[in-house]
């Protein structure tokens, strides 16, 4: 459906985007997963018309996306970060509003039902909540029926429950046989929602895969986390199956092991017998956070 | 099609839920015609007209005539000598000469011993025709006043008489001065301001960018733009002069098509600026004073609030090359003294000038996003 290859942009000689290559299928919910300022938002502008790459192609459905950019922007749908619409319309209003640039557009009631803005349909939009908001923004997106979706950063932002609600609705449009690109930095979302994941860093692409499939390359799959005073990294890094010590701010310990039995064995005698208070801890599965600062040695949002 | 209604609609809605457009585009003009009105219209507040009389003739006749024009109202006189009554009205101190040649008391003389009949020409008045509404209300106040001399020098008994509805020779005020004034004021400020501050804020909270990712073209939401402008300022130039005729009995004497006209071209000149200051500032912060620093001292040497010849000299080319004035003086001279489009040519085609330079400078600058 989207074909992307060796797309460059440049800023005051950085390059922002460097030779970034991908495809995404018909059908699929593709998400972008990577931290602020790692080129996400250009490389979809460039995907959207919104800005013109330097170098490099891009294929929307058989069309140009850089010399047919208008014809583009026909059967995508967009929803930018942060997007900003009009404060003093109603949400019946602005939808009137965005689906008449489009040649056609779908029934307004559909949409007010199936994004959940029925009873809001006559507020201002400035009097919606969050959530509301951006449910008012996909359904702009989707306002003509388009193929593919492109999302920039739906759910940031948003209160978890909020932020779930968001995820029914992207699910939804991919059960609608809509192709759906999404950035995030949220590893829970690009896990839940996507089926593939491109993580992307410094403006290149660093690994695609599944969710499962990037997990699985992880050299280990479980992790171990504590509070402690006094680290002792060396005595640490002799206990059985660790692969990895990240030592976060304060006094937060992270242990990433391929054996998990083995390294609990060991660590527990380990504290009895040195006399450390091991506070807060717990064993959870490897997820696409511990991937991510695998591949780049970076948290994917400061939190 | 669709979306230029759509988008126009979209706009004039948000104008009528925006409280700022009541305030600063209804509320404020009203508001300072009433106030400059009354302020300045009750204070004996007739538009004022002086004239340099030269007395050539030194007879009684002519001091008697100079001592009727003292008493009539409008018209403040002075004394002076012919030439230098000509520098001054050339100067623009005095709207008019007015010379009573020598042998104009003999001729009266003549006149009344029916010595003679018919007329000849030993009145002279010298107006500066680059002002022309002093000079048209200031010739109009002397034929007037010469007619009735006449009439009572020849004990003349119309056979026919009209009842007198003042209409065109009701006396101007400083309020009919000031109307057109207002409006001049209103259009800049709607559409050069109002252009500005919304445009470069909408780009920078992405409102239009977020356009630009729709099939949208910009000729379609520009045009929208200005079709809602146009109904806007419409509206309030309507209320404007409405409040200015129940009020002040202030009339449009010229054309309604011709002020419709100038109120357009105004319209569009103006919004063209604004478009383009939205794209020259980096930020809708920066917009604001921009549109301030152009429009402000617009507002003084534009004739809004007291005619341009009042201003100093070395003001003048400035004034003469910005287009406030241009739309001032046109509007003033279809409502105060019913000019013609084609008399108002030279305003005419200023404007438009205006109008084609900025708006190529405005398409060519315009962008949907920030960088």
């Amino acid at each position: 459906m989207i074909r992307v290859h060796k797309l460059v942009k440049e800023y005051e000689g950085k390059r922002v985007v460097d030779s970034v290559s991908f495809n995404v299928d018909e059908g699929e919910v593709f998400g972008l997963l990577g931290p602020n300022g790692a080129g996400k938002t250009t490389t979809m502008e460039m995907m959207e018309g919104l800005r013109t790459p330097d170098s490099g192609s891009i294929t929307i459905d058989g069309l140009d996306g850089i010399r047919q950019r208008e014809q583009v922007k026909g059967i995508i749908g967009v929803q930018l970060q942060s997007t900003a619409l009009f404060d003093h319309l109603k949400v019946r209003e602005i939808l009137q509003l965005y689906g008449s640039f489009y040649p056609r557009m779908q029934s307004l009631e559909a949409l007010l039902t199936s994004f959940d803005l029925k009873e809001k349909e006559s507020d201002l939009v400035k009097h919606l909540s969050g959530g509301q908001r951006q449910r008012l923004a996909i359904a702009l997106a989707v306002v003509h029926d388009p193929k593919v979706i492109f999302l920039d950063e739906p759910t940031t932002g948003l209160d978890p429950k909020a932020r779930r609600g968001l995820w029914d609705i992207i699910l939804r449009l991919k059960q609608e046989g809509r192709t759906v690109f999404l950035s995030t930095h949220y590893m829970e979302e690009a896990e839940q929602l996507c089926d593939r994941v491109a993580i992307m860093d410094s403006g290149t692409i660093i690994d695609l895969n599944t969710p499962a499939g990037l997990i699985r390359q992880l050299a280990s799959d479980s992790v171990v986390e504590f509070m402690m005073e006094d680290v002792d990294e060396k005595e640490l890094r002799e206990l059985e199956g660790i692969k990895e010590i990240r030592l976060g701010d304060g006094f937060e310990v992270c242990l990433l092991t391929d054996d998990l039995r083995m390294t609990l064995r060991r660590l527990i005698p380990l504290a009895d017998e040195k006399g450390w208070t091991l506070q807060g801890l717990r064993t959870r599965t490897a997820t696409l956070e511990d991937v991510f600062i695998e591949r780049t040695g970076k948290r994917l949002r400061e939190s | 099609m669709k979306a230029y209604w759509q988008l126009t609609k979209a706009q004039l809605l948000l104008f009528a839920r925006n409280k700022n457009t009541f305030i600063w585009s209804l509320f404020l003009p009203v508001f300072m015609m009433v106030a400059l009105g009354t302020l300045l219209g009750d204070s004996g507040g007739q538009m004022q007209l002086t004239a340099a009389v030269a007395d050539e003739d030194h007879s009684a006749v002519s001091s008697e005539m100079v001592k009727e024009l003292k008493k009539t109202s409008g018209l403040s006189i002075k004394e002076v000598d012919a030439s230098l009554g000509l520098r001054q009205v050339k100067a623009g101190d005095v709207q008019l000469l007015i010379r009573l040649k020598d042998g104009l008391g003999k001729r009266v003389a003549q006149v009344k011993a029916k010595e003679r009949a018919g007329s000849a020409e030993l009145i002279q008045i010298y107006v500066d025709q680059s002002n022309p509404a002093a000079s048209q209300i200031g010739t109009q106040v002397i034929q007037q006043w010469l007619n009735e001399y006449n009439q009572k020098l020849v004990h003349f008994q119309p056979a026919v008489k009209a009842k007198k509805i003042h209409v065109q020779s009701r006396p101007l005020e400083y309020i009919d001065f000031l109307v057109p004034g207002i409006l001049s004021l209103m259009i800049m400020s709607n559409n050069l301001n109002g252009v500005a501050a919304t445009i470069a804020s909408w780009r920078e909270r992405g409102i239009l960018r977020r356009m630009q990712g729709t099939p949208l073209r910009a000729s379609t939401f520009i045009a929208g733009q200005i079709t809602a402008r146009i109904l806007l300022n419409g509206l309030q130039a309507l209320a404007v002069l409405l409040v200015a005729y129940f009020i002040y009995d202030v009339h449009v004497y010229g054309s309604w098509i011709g002020l419709i006209a100038f109120i357009l071209l105004g319209t569009l000149t103006f919004m063209a600026i604004g478009f383009i200051i939205a794209s020259l500032s980096r930020t809708p912060e920066s917009a604001a004073p921009i549109a301030g620093l152009v429009s402000f001292p617009m507002i003084f040497v534009g004739g809004i609030f007291f005619p341009v010849r009042d201003l100093p000299g070395i003001l003048q080319p400035l004034v003469k090359a910005i287009p406030i004035g241009y739309l001032t003086d046109a509007l003033r001279g279809i409502m105060n003294e019913g000019a013609g489009i084609l008399q108002l040519w030279v305003p005419a085609a200023v404007l438009s000038a205006w109008l084609i330079v900025s708006f190529a400078v405005a398409a060519w600058s315009f962008r949907w996003d920030v960088k």
